[in-house]
């Protein structure tokens, strides 16, 4: 099996099949790595350009770094520019994002949890209104939602935004077969006849054995909000109440208008401020993310 | 305990699923009831339906690619002949944490020739008459299939990985005793064994492409691609351009239409070819 990793010395001199081995192992490798520079450089390239002015953007090597770094100046514009709007657009992204995910987190493990442990009423015509709200296309219902929003004088607001992300089917699908795993049947019973009551059994017996699936669907609901920008750009018109994808991309289309200003360095250094967050704390989430995305791919048909 | 989740389901999506319905019955100029007019103007409306099609080409196109690739990454990461799997896993799936729009502003700077002077190297070679111009509307396609494929390759890649760890060590061992090479267990066993979450991962990619929005509106703003360029760019345009909501439900209900008949109609392509692995998929329940 290892014998790929511990070969030394003349190929040639070894068996015909390690040699075979070590030229598999190295094409992998390459075709890996040849991947992974094609998913690298455009955020090698973000890295780059964030730190040169407007003209060292348009002198200067694509690839290479500009003699003098221009981060500085490049913060200071991000964050002046337009009142420092930037400043409000992270911060609402923020926002938007933590709250969201706190609240569908939750509301999505008390639904899923009572779906998996409880027999009422409904509960079948619960399951399926669920699962078939899983395929139906959400941009179905963002015009609807507008007018709804409208309506309800909710457009333009905080949670208008955060209301209808709260409504995470795949979350509660996900909890009810998590919790029918994670929570045996017998444990609930013999906290019942303890004599504690259903809240307290969910808090202290249940909720330490559901936490790593509501880490997991915190996690996918805050990047599923941090990345949104269908839903805030239809339902928000005033610019300090934008996330990021939102307030960014309003200044692109700034750009090619009439006698704007050049703010390319701001663009860029903006993307790679909503980013880089994410980008550093991936490493540390990814098991948890990937959990959840597998799971639609296992149980999912 | 489902009771906030219901409340909100209620209000946040069956309400505006129904409403969706309801209003593209309505009159655009008088609000009153009109039958399927809406729904006449969405079927003889040319620049809808070939924003529909060029999401079937582009579908078709980008989907196979990238579901191609996934699944040849997927199965390299879980050979023996991989080095370094957790960090090419990682990096794989980098992109899932940058948002769509982030995405599209990068690749659509990268893609400019003003901004990205390697795009001017065959220009200066003598090759082209000019610097290249991906972001051209005869190669726009073809530019959002890049970044789209960026974007969701590790994704379904990390899907497919996961699902290859849970293929059953008994089955691989077997194969190996009978002397089988690691391609032949790639492409007999492995691959069959997670055959369900193939099918899984391309029904999203198709849900996903028909909804494509943010990428073609940056990708307007850099190099004007035309916003008509999917269906979600004309619903938007049509509801808050124009102001024709009612229309644009219709536009809505349609595309929604589409959607469910390409899923069943590849679901219907799938499970008829499905024979070939029953023997596998016996072996492995």
């Amino acid at each position: 099996m290892s014998a790929g990793g511990r070969l030394r010395g003349p190929v040639f001199g070894g068996s015909g099949t390690a040699f075979a081995r070590r030229a598999k192992t190295t094409g992998t490798t390459a075709f890996l790595a040849l991947a992974a520079v094609y998913v690298l450089v455009p955020i090698y390239w973000l890295v780059v350009a964030s730190s040169k002015s407007q003209s060292q953007l348009f002198s200067t090597q694509t690839f290479l770094p500009p003699a003098h770094l221009s981060w500085a100046s490049n913060f200071k514009g991000l964050f002046t520019f337009e009142n420092g709007d930037f400043r409000w657009w992270l911060l609402n992204s923020f926002i938007y994002s933590s709250v969201t995910a706190t609240l569908a987190a939750v509301m999505s493990t008390l639904c899923g949890y009572g779906l998996a442990k409880y027999r009422f009423r409904g509960r079948r015509v619960i399951f399926v209104l669920v699962v078939g709200s899983l395929m139906v296309p959400a941009t179905a219902l963002v015009v609807p939602l507008f007018l709804l929003e409208h309506f309800m004088g909710l457009t333009d607001t905080y949670q208008g935004v955060i209301l209808p992300l709260l409504v995470y089917p795949f979350g509660v699908y996900f909890m009810s077969i998590f919790s029918a795993e994670a929570v045996p049947d017998g444990l609930i019973d013999s906290s019942r006849v303890d004599g504690a009551g259903e809240l307290r059994t969910l808090w202290q017996i249940s909720r330490p054995l559901l936490m790593p699936g509501i880490v997991t669907l915190f996690l996918l609901s805050f990047i599923g909000t941090w990345n949104n920008y269908f839903l805030p750009l239809v339902l928000l018109g005033t610019e300090s109440r934008f996330p990021l994808t939102v307030g960014l991309s309003a200044w692109v289309s700034s750009i090619s208008s009439v006698g704007a200003q050049p703010i390319y360095p701001e663009i860029i250094l903006g993307s790679l401020v909503s980013v880089l967050p994410m980008l550093v704390l991936f490493p540390f989430l990814q098991r948890y993310v990937a959990r959840g995305l597998s799971f639609g791919g296992i149980t999912g048909e | 305990m489902s009771s906030p989740f219901l409340a909100l389901f209620a209000v946040f999506f069956a309400g505006p699923l129904i409403y969706s319905i309801v209003l593209s019955l309505r009159s655009p100029l008088t609000g009153a009831y009109t039958g399927l007019l809406n729904y006449r103007t969405v079927l003889s409306d040319a620049s809808y339906w070939n924003a529909v099609v060029r999401m079937g080409y582009f579908g078709l196109v980008q989907v196979t690619v990238m579901i191609g690739l996934a699944i040849v990454l997927a199965l390299l990461l879980d050979s023996p002949y991989c080095r370094g799997k957790k960090v090419f896993a990682l990096v794989y799936f980098l992109p899932y944490a940058v948002p769509g729009v982030i995405a599209a502003i990068m690749w659509g700077y990268l893609l400019e020739p003003d901004l990205d002077s390697a795009l001017g190297v065959p220009h200066r070679l003598g090759l082209t008459s000019g610097p290249l111009q991906p972001l051209d509307y005869r190669l726009a396609l073809y530019a959002i299939m890049l970044i789209v494929t960026w974007e969701w390759t590790g994704y379904n890649m990390t899907i497919l990985l996961t699902s290859l760890t849970n293929v059953p060590h008994e089955v691989l061992e077997a194969a190996k005793v009978d002397g089988a090479s690691e391609l032949s267990i790639a492409a007999r066993i492995k691959l069959p064994m997670v055959r369900r979450t193939v099918i899984f991962v391309v029904v999203l990619s198709i849900i996903g492409t028909l909804q494509l929005f943010n990428e073609p509106v940056i990708l307007n703003e850099i190099a004007s691609i035309g916003s008509t360029f999917t269906p979600n760019q004309i619903i938007y345009t049509t509801a808050f351009a124009f102001g024709n909501e009612e229309l644009a439900a219709a536009q809505s209900v349609v595309l929604a239409a589409v959607t469910i008949v390409a899923t069943v109609a590849f679901y219907g392509i799938v499970r008829r070819r499905m024979d070939p692995f029953a023997a596998t998929r016996a072996v492995v329940k």
